[in-house]
């Protein structure tokens, strides 16, 4: 048995399918002859069992690549830097939203997130700020006053 | 009838804001194509946002606009640098590069256009006239035939995952399964919401799109620091003038190849899931082969530029065609166009073109006169695509990716929404990274509900499942959907294994009991010429296998 990137992801589906399919045993049964809610469901979930136990078992005869076996979790983390980045930001981003409201947490989520991969030196934070309030300033304008989308507003702004 | 029609829609469509609205859409469009790494799908996905406050009309005029926009505009970065804008562009680069170095951007730029220009008005006018007839072949679908209908789009869309069939195929069933989270569609009882209220209303359609589609391809495209700080586009591109003139003469003498182009772009486009990534490569490859010169392609031709530039722009018809006339998205760009429907409480079926004929026509018109609008426009964006060819990729998709959070919340005003897009978004990135495709699960997610609806139809008139292999529709899609999933192992084998001889001959001899069954006489016919075909082809491959086997022994 060889563990490579794919073993785990086969792995990791089967699980997700046992969840699913233990889930359907508590979807509402109809009153009448109609087809199960869960049916259609479990076909899905069926199907996507069978094929991930394929894909586990082709993934169990494949040699470990070359990179993998090389791999270190602080590799992993280079390599993936700047997505981990822009998801942490983003997530950070969405948490502010309720307190910052649209346009500040809007500001400082795109300022921060085009310094942490443009670069922190003084002249690009200086565009970087620009960037961020002309572009966020105008979207946010384009759809409070054009659109009439009622964005949140932040907490914080209630209070002021 | 037509007359009225296309008189009711023209009132609505020919009006300054939904004009101005197109124009705008068309040049986002040319911009977005051309722009590497920025593609025309995610611009019209993008797009949706806007196109809430408006007419349904105009919110579909204005994506439109994008669509044949982004098709073309793939092209001038194709010719201009060499990296071509869109994945429908890829083939132009192979001759418009070369054209260009060689001393005639400007002629290499206008063939482009005029080529795309023709091939979108020629796929139009095909879209116009075969929209309303095949939608009539749709009244004829009952449940089973679009349960097998959704289960070939996906298997064909899997298929095309080449030799990741399997993660294609795991990739739909993921689609499917999203669409089943929240109240199920037949009796509104909650599933798999996890003991979350949160969940019970499911996921928005959109929300999901964009963290698949458009926020997932962003981060993948920063990822590398070398790239995230890259700028658009080649520094030394210069501006040059088009050379409309003789492009058009020297296109409208190829006419034959433009024709061929244009109808391989079509019919590519009526495949669910094929698109104009394929028609451009299928048509530039018809083109060599039938060139006298075939020696020139790749060193400037024109006829290799005027093949992918006809056939990515006819591909739109053919997706269109499929989306009106039976409800089903062919690709991810119809997939939002039917989102766009969907938002306006409109719902794609075989009676769309009937019930609202004047959406349906404004579809029509818009999409020829976006054609005309592309041919006006390119010769602008050219110097505004030098401009923004400037910016760091970084920076676009940091504004992007906050755009697509507005956006996104702009759809229903639930901070949910915004939850949705962040998990869709990782999601999306993890299976991009594991090279899973993205086409499949969106498919899915969307056509969930479709099956699953008729699945319940079909079961609630006989729980017999014999009319899925005796209806000839249902047959006709099953088959289509067996074969296409053994497509990927035909090109792997094909020339090497003796079965691969065969794939073609029995695909063909497989159709032809559904074709048999259908009313009339001229789809019979049609079986009738395919059964002969097989036959021809198998006696060509088994006498062609013959003397090797023999003198083999």
């Amino acid at each position: 048995m060889r563990l490579n990137r794919d073993v785990y992801v086969g792995i990791f589906l089967l699980l997700i399918c046992a969840v699913f399919i233990n889930a359907t045993f508590e979807i509402k049964a109809p009153l009448f002859g109609q087809m199960s809610s869960a049916l259609w469901p479990r076909i899905i979930l069926v199907s996507l069992t069978l094929l991930s136990i394929l894909f586990l078992i082709r993934s169990l005869r494949l040699e470990k690549p070359e990179w993998e076996q090389k791999g270190s979790l602080k590799n992993w983390f280079r390599y993936y830097k700047n997505p981990i980045y822009c998801f942490g930001l983003f997530f950070l981003f969405l948490a502010s939203l309720p307190y910052l409201g649209m346009l500040l947490a809007g500001v400082t989520f795109v300022f921060l997130m085009l310094s942490m991969l443009g670069g922190w030196a003084p002249k690009k934070l200086l565009l970087h700020a620009s960037v961020a309030i002309l572009f966020v300033g105008m979207m946010w304008s384009i759809f409070t006053f054009v659109l009439g989308v009622i964005l949140p507003q932040g907490e914080i702004f209630l209070y002021m | 009838m037509i007359i009225e029609n296309v008189l009711a829609a023209s009132s609505e469509l020919f009006t300054i804001t939904t004009m101005m609205l197109m124009i705008a859409g068309v040049v986002a469009g040319l911009f977005a194509g051309a722009i590497p790494g920025f593609t025309m799908a995610m611009a019209v996905v993008l797009v949706l946002p806007f196109t809430f406050s408006m007419t349904p009309v105009q919110g579909l005029a204005t994506m439109i606009g994008v669509y044949v926009g982004g098709l073309s505009g793939g092209l001038m970065s194709g010719i201009l640098t060499g990296i071509p804008g869109t994945p429908s562009s890829i083939a132009t680069t192979f001759d418009g590069f070369p054209m260009a170095r060689s001393g005639r951007p400007g002629l290499a730029l206008g063939i482009g256009v005029w080529s795309s220009f023709f091939g979108g008005t020629l796929s139009a006018i095909i879209l116009i006239l075969a929209g309303p007839q095949l939608a009539r072949i749709g009244l004829e679908f009952q449940p089973w035939d679009f349960f097998a209908l959704v289960v070939f789009a996906l298997t064909v869309t899997a298929s095309l995952a080449g030799d990741n069939m399997l993660k294609g195929l795991i990739a739909g069933l993921i689609g499917l399964l999203i669409a089943t989270v929240g109240t199920d569609v037949i009796f509104g009882y909650p599933r798999f919401n996890f003991g979350t209220d949160a969940l019970i209303q499911g996921f928005s359609f959109l929300p999901v799109l964009i963290g698949l589609f458009a926020f997932s391809r962003l981060l993948s495209d920063i990822r590398m620091p070398d790239a995230a700080n890259r700028k658009l586009g080649d520094e030394n591109t210069k501006a040059v003038a088009i050379e409309h003139r003789a492009a058009a003469i020297a296109v409208l003498k190829r006419w034959v190849n433009l024709v061929r182009s244009s109808m391989i772009g079509i019919f590519v486009g009526l495949l669910p899931a094929a698109g104009s990534t394929i028609s451009n490569i299928l048509a530039y490859d018809q083109a060599k082969k039938a060139s006298k010169t075939p020696e020139e392609f790749g060193k400037g031709s024109i006829d290799g530029v005027i093949a992918p530039e006809a056939a990515n722009n006819a591909t739109a018809g053919g997706t269109l065609i499929v989306m009106m006339a039976l409800g089903i998205p062919g690709d991810i760009i119809t997939v939002v166009m039917l989102g766009a429907l969907l938002i306006h409480d409109v719902i794609p079926s075989p009676s769309f073109i009937a019930d609202e004929p004047v959406i349906a026509y404004s579809i029509f018109i818009s999409f020829f006169l976006a054609n005309f609008m592309m041919l006006f426009l390119q010769s602008f964006t050219l110097k505004g695509f030098l401009m923004v060819t400037k910016v760091r990729m970084y920076m676009l998709a940091s504004i992007i990716l906050f755009y697509c959070a507005v956006g996104v919340f702009a759809l229903n005003n639930v901070a949910f929404d915004l939850w949705t897009l962040f998990i869709f978004g990782i999601l999306g990135y993890v299976m991009r990274a594991l090279n899973f495709p993205i086409v499949p699960i969106v498919l899915g997610a969307v056509l969930g509900q479709v099956a699953e609806q008729n699945l319940s139809q079909a079961l609630a008139i006989t729980t017999d499942l014999t009319p899925f292999f005796t209806r000839p529709w249902s047959l006709f899609f099953v088959i289509l959907a067996v074969f296409s999933c053994l497509y990927p192992l035909y090109q792997k084998h094909k020339g090497a294994k003796r079965w691969a001889d065969f794939y073609l001959p029995v695909f063909l001899a497989a159709i032809v009991p559904a074709l048999a069954l259908m009313d009339g006489w001229i789809r019979p016919t049609i079986g009738g010429v395919l059964l002969l075909t097989a036959l021809i082809l198998l006696v060509q491959r088994i006498r062609k296998n013959a003397p090797v086997h023999s003198a083999s022994r």
